[in-house]
This record gives structure tokens, sequence and C-alpha cells, in this order.
């Protein structure tokens, strides 16, 4: 089965390409969007009868896939 | 065969013949492919190769010349120093970011093809005007995938030049060159010499990356196809070639390589064709064999450009070594065929033959035409009017000109130290890297003078080595041997092929006359959409040799009251094209005055006064004088707020285009000797004034450091950001 | 003092060599070079983890060099209380395995920097003491991912422990807006851990030591260390 990893900066910590992909959009006339964010999509697959899927998951981001000091995920 | 299909594969009717009759049989698919491949433009020179032959290629310290991945000369013991400059044009105005980033890829691995370590890579970046809708976004990606590519894989970026022209509209160039050190005795070449010997593949997998991409780079463009090309385009992954790299220099380093050959533009094809030939011998390879990273057909593997692969021959006795080092980098190895003695190509899949070519056909009955080209016009004498100018306007020219602007921009974004080796880094009149634990310092520079060479082809050629020359000497560096990077636009036009003609012309002689033979090259023709023809863009790129890096001299100003010299002559104001297009906006080139002649005479004289002139010590930096005249050597010059009061009796003068040009420093106490040696060599010196912090005094009249500085400085990043 | 030492190579790191070089030309003695496999650290004094792009930079840069088979005896090396310097990446592998608090976000205007920086000491430590208060070192940068970032009370916390080892600043040692070149957090451009044995740093010092280069300051971080 497919599960999708969505990782993003947190909140609170500064995201300078958010910020330039809003900017250059406004450029272009798409003045409606705010607050832009960008995060990275991990895709990977797991047997369906995996049991404690999500903690086998919780446990991929935290030992690797995710920075927990700069970054937060969601799972999809 | 359908007459569409073979046309659809770049191939002419006349060119299906020649190959219809040799074999007396149809072709498969993946036949008509491989000569799609093989016998387009970029990779057969059907067009330039009969004016290329004339180039000067060899002398005593040439090692290895044109026809290898790479030039390679000899530097003095057991050091040589292979280099090579390649274009990624039509790719990178495609896809910029990658186009550019693959380009720097690609010419990488020339360099380490041969067993060389790559110490330096520069590059020749031309764009149309800013104010053309697409250019910075060109710009951008382009400085953004060079930087990418060469930062990731750690090999200093020490120079190049970057211009904006409108002829650059539509087909940005983007060229670039890789400097590697190979000690002599470990040189690899591509020529297989053992009938049995395996031939694996090394490197990533092969996808659908760039099919059809080297027959793309010779078409002429227009303009709304660029999106149904988009999924030509490589992609590069920098960390792949870093552990390519690194394995195989330890395969070679270890021996374990017979010949060795990067799979660029059209991939596996001309990889094993070219195999096939240097050793005049056959190849056998089993497509079933290579790693695919998705389903393709043999047609599809035959022409995929996927780019970090390797196309190697080794001695099967060495196949388990081999093995070993390639897995400790995790790189994808795989046999995939034999070197024969039946001097054919032969390609099989699923236990078919889809392929059977001898390589004659393929190399030696490659087309190669004599195309009808023009001479320039003779040229009418043109007066102007230069009244309305005056050094405020002139200088305000220069600031405003994104040409003139300081490049930071561009090269901060390069990682220029990376290897602990760089001495001079870009922005400086040529870039230098030492060679590691030698006291020989390598000196490089990439140049071209389009409008010189649009206006006369010949001579702006020899004006444009001449300066590359004249880049590396100012800083104490020996010019050695040329790699040239030949952009045109479409050769069909007669004029067009005039200027390729002609400039080959006029780089034959001057490389004869200095004996820097050309051992490298690249050309690329087509560069033109609808009826936008490129500026000819013939760029040089020249490699020089110091043998005591303590010995270099920098292009800044060091210490305050020294005194500034000029040598050389300058041009009138009416013979000086920079000037004219710059100053009194002249756009059309029947509104130029023809180029003055160069004078290889006075320039050698020079060479050797300045050469003998740094042997003795007595100056402190110097730079040459090139487009915007003494003015812009100057304020190139400024360093730590240091700046100069110059005097001279027509101000406008000071921003003409000179011969045999340098400005020279001298500190105080060294002049008197100093003017002296000038004498005795015959010397015409102008005594321009001296350097002074803080200030920029032209004829006693302050001008305002700061401003200029600053708008010298942050003009580009201006420009581009807005 | 002699000062033996070791550089660790991952797949990608470009600045192996150049620490070397370093380290063999200023304590004019032979360094081990380690590959990321290898499980075991020879016993040395000093121990950097070059700069360069380790696996790529993919994921996150120095995530997936953090994970390496060696990475164990980095941490009972540091433990030992031997001396660390990640330099580039290698500060970015040392935020990683978590020897160094904090992490290294994108530089702020988006782009590679490669350009001669000026850097001044804070906090003192074994890593700069040859280095005057006032003193502004020339040292070149090269990264993507410089910008410090901490969280407030970590932040804090380095503060107290007087971690903050070196700050980005002006030639003439101005801490301003223009001289933080990446947008680090608090201008900061290197750390210790609380011990004080381990530093990471984003500008390099193995760039600017030989007569050649544009400056000679990076000496005075090792000359520190060699007492």
């Amino acid at each position: 089965m497919r599960a999708k990893i969505l990782i993003r900066l947190k909140k609170q910590i500064l995201e300078p390409q958010g910020k330039n992909i809003e900017e250059s959009l406004n450029n272009l006339g798409f003045d409606k969007c705010s607050n832009i964010r960008q995060g990275k999509l991990i895709e990977l697959d797991l047997p369906e009868n995996l049991e404690d899927r999500d903690s086998y998951i919780k446990d991929i981001c935290n030992k690797l896939l995710v920075n927990s000091i700069i970054e937060e995920y969601e799972v999809l | 065969m359908n007459t569409e299909l073979i046309l659809k594969h770049g191939l002419t009717l006349d060119e299906y013949e020649v190959i219809n009759n040799y074999l007396k049989r149809e072709l498969t698919m993946e036949e008509l492919g491989i000569f799609s491949a093989m016998w387009n433009e970029h990779c057969c020179y059907k067009t330039s190769k009969k004016w290329l032959k004339k180039l000067p290629t060899s002398n005593d310290i040439v090692i290895q010349g044109p026809g290898e991945n790479a030039g390679i000369i000899d530097v003095q013991d057991d050091d040589a120093i292979a280099f090579k400059i390649e274009s990624h044009n039509h790719p990178s105005y495609i896809e910029p970011f990658n186009g550019s980033a693959t380009g720097v890829g690609g010419i990488l691995r020339d360099i380490f093809t041969m067993g060389a370590r790559p110490i330096a890579t520069l590059d020749s970046i031309r764009f149309g005007d800013l104010s053309n809708f697409k250019t910075k976004y060109l710009v951008n990606g382009v400085v953004k995938g060079i930087g990418h590519y060469g930062n990731c894989i750690g090999i200093p970026n020490i120079g190049g030049e970057c211009e904006f022209d409108h002829s650059y509209n539509y087909n940005n160039l983007v060229n670039a060159m890789a400097i590697g050190h190979v000690k002599k005795d470990s040189i690899f070449y591509s020529e297989p010499k053992t009938i049995g010997g395996l031939i694996v593949y090394i490197g990533s997998k092969t996808g659908k990356d760039g099919i059809h991409g080297a027959s793309m780079a010779s078409d002429v463009f227009s303009e709304d196809d660029e999106d149904s090309k988009r999924p030509s385009v490589q992609v590069g992954d920098p960390f792949m070639e870093k552990l390519l790299m690194e394995g195989c220099l330890e395969l070679m380093n270890a021996k374990l390589i017979e010949s060795m050959q990067d799979m660029g533009a059209a991939g596996i094809t001309s990889s094993s064709v070219e195999m096939a030939s240097k050793g005049n011998l056959g190849v056998e390879i089993n497509l079933d064999k290579i790693p695919l990273r998705e389903p393709l057909t043999p047609y599809e593997i035959l022409l995929s450009e996927s780019q970090e692969r390797m196309l190697a021959v080794i001695l099967e006795e060495n196949n388990e070594k081999v093995k070993n080092i390639l897995k400790k980098w995790e790189i994808d190895y795989e046999v995939i065929g034999k070197v024969t003695d039946t001097k054919k190509v032969i390609f099989k899949s699923k236990d078919k033959i889809v392929v059977n070519l001898p390589v004659d056909i393929i190399v030696d009955l490659a087309p190669e035409y004599d195309r009808p080209f023009n001479l320039p016009l003779k040229r009418k004498v043109q007066n102007y009017d230069f009244s309305e100018l005056n050094l405020k306007i002139c200088l305000d020219n220069i600031l405003k000109n994104i040409n003139y602007s300081h490049k930071s921009w561009v090269y901060d974004q390069y990682d220029s130290t990376v290897m602990g080796d760089t001495i001079f880094e870009p922005g400086g009149s040529s870039g230098v890297v030492k060679i590691h634990n030698s006291k020989k310092a390598i000196g490089a520079t990439t140049d071209c003078s389009p409008l010189y060479i649009r206006i006369n082809p010949e001579k702006g050629m020899a004006h444009t080595v001449l300066e590359s020359y004249r880049n590396l000497i100012s800083s104490n560096i020996k010019p050695m041997a040329i790699t040239n990077n030949l952009n045109f636009a479409s050769p069909l036009d007669q004029n067009i092929m005039g200027e390729l003609v002609l400039s080959i012309s006029g780089l034959k002689k001057t490389a004869e006359y200095f004996n820097t033979p050309i051992v490298s090259g690249n050309v690329s023709l087509y560069n033109q959409t609808n009826e936008e023809p490129i500026k000819p863009t013939p760029v040089i790129g020249c490699v020089g040799l110091n043998e005591n890096y303590k010995t270099l001299v920098p292009s800044c100003f060091k210490s305050e009251n020294d005194k500034i010299f000029m040598n050389g002559q300058m041009l009138e104001k009416k013979n000086s094209p920079y000037f004219l297009q710059d100053h009194l906006n002249i756009k059309q080139i029947n509104q130029f005055n023809d180029l003055v002649n160069e004078d290889f005479e006075l320039e050698k004289i020079h060479q050797k006064f300045i050469f003998n002139m740094f042997k003795k010590e007595l100056i402190q930096s110097a730079n040459d004088i090139s487009r915007g005249g003494v003015i812009y050597s100057l304020i190139k010059m400024i360093k730590s707020k240091l700046g100069f009061s110059i005097k001279t009796q027509n101000e406008l003068d000071l921003f003409v285009e000179c011969l045999a040009g340098y400005i020279l420093v001298v500190n105080q106490q060294n002049c008197q000797n100093f003017t002296k040696e000038a004498n005795i060599a015959n010397i015409k010196l102008i005594e321009l004034g001296i350097v002074k912090k803080e200030i920029i005094e032209i004829n006693q009249s302050k001008l305002n450091f700061n401003s200029i500085y600053n708008s010298y400085m942050n003009n580009f990043a201006d420009k581009i950001n807005n | 003092m002699s000062l033996s030492s070791a550089v660790i190579t991952f797949p990608g790191s470009n600045c192996d060599r150049d620490a070397q070089t370093y380290l063999e030309i200023l304590t004019n003695q032979d360094t081990h070079k380690i590959w990321h496999k290898d499980v075991l650290l020879p016993k040395v004094d000093l121990l950097i983890i070059p700069g360069g792009f380790s696996f790529g930079d993919y994921l996150r840069s120095g995530a997936m060099a953090a994970k390496s088979p060696i990475i164990d005896d980095v941490l009972k090396h540091a433990e030992r209380g031997g001396y660390i310097i990640g330099i580039c990446n290698g500060f970015q592998i040392l935020t990683e395995i978590g020897l160094l608090d904090g992490a290294l976000n994108r530089n702020v205007k988006l782009k590679f920097l490669a350009k001669n920086c000026f850097i001044k000491k804070n906090h003192e430590n074994n890593f700069n003491k040859k280095i005057s208060q006032d003193q502004c070192l020339s040292i070149p940068v090269a990264h993507n991912e410089g910008s410090y970032y901490n969280s407030e009370e970590g932040l804090k916390l380095l503060q107290d422990n007087e971690q903050i080892s070196f700050l980005y600043c002006d030639e003439e040692g101005n801490t301003t807006d223009s001289s933080n070149l990446n947008g680090s957090l608090n201008h900061i451009a290197g750390i210790t851990n609380k011990k004080k044995n381990v530093l990471g740093l984003m500008p390099h010092p193995e760039r600017a030591f030989q007569d050649f280069h544009t400056s000679q300051d990076g000496q005075l971080i090792l000359e520190s260390l060699l007492g």
C-alpha cells in the first residue's frame, strides 16, 4: 500500500522558498495567493498487511525522513 | 524505407542513398537511429570538418590533439593537462537548469575519461537583451544549473564570460570548459586493444532522457516548438557523477581499464562506434544487459542520452576487481558485450541482431560537405559625429550597461575555492589554479568578441585569440594551447558559412604564429530561430602555464601612489567597434568601419617586454585593455577602496579599444628602472597617473568614487533582480 | 604539541582532500583517511568531518551521512573528549547526528553562496583561543544551506553555556544585516557542543591557510588546537 508523507518546515521557521514563490506569483498577476509554504512529499510502498503501520511510519520519520528541530510531518 | 521517416531522422535523401548503395539492403529502425545520431552535425562535423582540418593541432607540447574525449598538453616534468570546451546551447534554452547542469557534467566526464582529475571549470554564457521576456529566467536557470553541478561534484569554477546581446534572444549560448590534471604515464584513451576484451557499462541506469537530443542540437528552432521538445532534455545527477568520477579514477589508478569512452551525446551508439573505429576492431553488445530505469525498446536504448554513464573495455581477468571497486562506490556495472575482430558494430536484443553495420560506413562514409559561402562585402568608410559625447556620458553608458557590470552575481553562485588550490578566482583577467603538490600554476580564460567577428570574421577571430593571450599574459602566464567552441547560426546561409570558414582561418593564422595549437573543440551550428541568427561566436578557451605560482601577477591595485602606465596602441574611435556600439548606439553591421589589421609583430614585442618586466619584478599588477578601454580596465582593478587619479589629453580616448594594450602598475621606486627598460625595448609607454585611495579623478576633476564603484558592483544584481 | 588526526569521507564529500592537506601541512604529520563504512576510528586527537554534498544532499543535507556505520564511533570519540571539527556539510552532519544543537536551513536568498566572508570569535574555546577578541578572520564560504536555526530556548542554552564560537561580521568586525550573508540566527557561523570539544562551522578554514590563498586566517583555528 502506498504511503504518502508530507514534510514541511515548522510554521515558526522562516521559509524563504514560500515567500519567493508568493512574490513570483504576485508578479505574474496572481495576487490572490498568500501564505505559501513549500514542502516535500515522500511516497513509499508498504505491505498491505503491515501491522502497526502508523508506528512504523512514525519510526521512519523520526529516524531519517524528518528533522524534528525544523520540520513537521503529516501522513496523508 | 519511407521518405518521411528518413527526413524525420535528420538525414537527407542523398545521405540515405549513400547508405543504401553500400549496404544493398533495407535498414532496420535501430540502424536508421544510429545514422541519425552519428551523421548529424554534432557528432560528425559534416559542415565544419573540411575547415577544421586546416587548424594547427600539434607541436612539441601536444600529447593528444582533437579526436579524443579531450586534448592533452605537456606541462613539464611528468605533468600533463587535459582540457576541452563544449556547448549545451539548445538544451539550456529549453530547460535552463538541467540543460546547463548536464553541460557541465558532460565536459567533466570528457576529462576524467582520459584518466585526468578535473581541477577547474570555466564557462562562457550569452543571453539576449534583458528586456526580452525570457532572458532573466534563462540567466537564473543557467547560472543555477552550472553552479549546482560543479559545486556538488566539487570542482572550482575559476572564470568565464557572460554577455548580453539581442542576437541571442532566442538562442542563448552555454559553453562549459573543464581542465584536468594527469600524470603523463597515466593517460587513458578510447582505443581498445584486446580482441575478446569485455565491454562494460558503468554508471547510471538508462532511461528515456534526451532521446534524439544530439539531433535536436542540430535543428533550427522555430519559436513555438519549445514545449514539444521539453521531454528530450536530460536530467543530471551530480552526486552520481562524483561517485562515477571517483570510481573510474580508482579503476584507472589500479590499471584495471584498457580503454574508456564517455556515453555523451547519442549515448551508447556513439561511444561504441567510436571505440570500434579507434581500435580498428568490432564490438558486439547485448542490449538486454543494459541496466534500465524503465522498460525501453532497443531503439530507445541506442539513442538514450541518460547522463553519468561510461563505456569501458577491461580484460576478463580483471572483472572481479573492477566489480569490487565499483561496488564500493555503489555504481551500477554490467558486462554488456565484447570486443571483436569483425570491424562491425553489432547490437543484439532477445537473440536477434538489431544492428549489424560495418564501422567504416558509419565513420568513414560519414558525409563531409563543402558548403558554398560568401566572402564579406568590402566596407565603405564611415564617419561619425562624436560631438555629443563626453566623459560623463560615456562613463554613464558603461555603468548602466550590464555587459560592463561586475559579474559577481554570477560567480558568487559558483564554488571557486573547493579543492584548495585556487589562486586567482573569477573576476580577474584570468582564473588560475595550482597543480596539487607542485609549484606550477595553470591559468585559463574564455573569450569571444562576436561583434568583431561579425564585422570581419577573419580579423575579428585574430583579435579574439590575441585578447585571450593578453588575459593570461597580464597574470604572468604563458599561453600554451587552445580549445574552441564554434557557435554559429545556420551554415546553409552562405553568409554564415562565410563567417565559419573565415573565422577558422583567423584562428589558424593566429594560433600558428604564436604556436598555441588547438587541441580540442566543439561545433554548435544552427543557433538561429526563424530569421534571427546569433552573432558568430567562436569561443576560445586558452590555457597557459606559470612555472612558479609565486611569480603570478594580480590584476588589482595593490598600494596607494603606485604609478599607472599603459602600453599598446589605442584605436581611433571610428575603428573601435565596441566604442561605436556602446556609446553611439551603432547597431547595423554595415555601419561599422572594417576592423583594423591585427598586428602580430606588435603583440609579440609587447608580450616579450611584459614577461621581461615580470621577471625583473618591476610590476605590481597588470590588466589587459579590451572592450571599454583604459577606463574600464582601471575600474576593474579597484580593490580595497584603491582608486586612481589619471590625466589624458582626450578623455574619449579612455573608452576605445587597443592593440596589444595593457595597464601596468609600478611601484614608485621601480619607475625609473621600468621606464628605462621600456626605452631599451622600444616600447612606447603612456604614464596615466597614480593609484589613490577612495578617489577616481580624471584630469583633476574628482568623480564620486563610491557611486561609480557601487554602481559597477551592483548594477548586474539590480538589473537581474528587477 | 603534536596532533594526530583523521578525516572521514562519505560518498559525495568533496573537501576531504582539502581537509587532509590542511591537517598534514599544519600538524606536520600524516592524516588517517576514514571511509564512512568503516566502523572504528583510529585513536586520534582530532577528527574532521569535511564539506561536500554527502549522499548528494538528497532528503536533507547531512541526514543520510548521519546514519553511516562510522557514526557510532564518532559519538564515542566525542564522548571520550576527542576533538571534532565539522566544516560546512560536516557542520550539517554534526547537527543531524545530534552532537551539535540546531539545524542549518537554506540560505535566506535561496542561492548557493560562494565568496570570502569575515568571521570573529564570540565565546572562547580551544578552537579559537589563538584569535584575539577584535580580530576579523577572512575565510571563504561555499554553501546552499548555511542559515543557522535554533529554537528560542535552544539559543538561550547556547548563550548561557558559551557555545557560540564564531559570528559572521564585516571587515571591521560589525555584525550587520548584510554581513550575515546567509541569514543565520544571531549571525552564528560556528558553534560548539556543551563540552566544547566539537566545533561546527560553515566557513572553510582549509581554503585559507597557504601562501597562495586569498587569506591565511584559517590557520588560526588549527593553531588554537595545537596550543
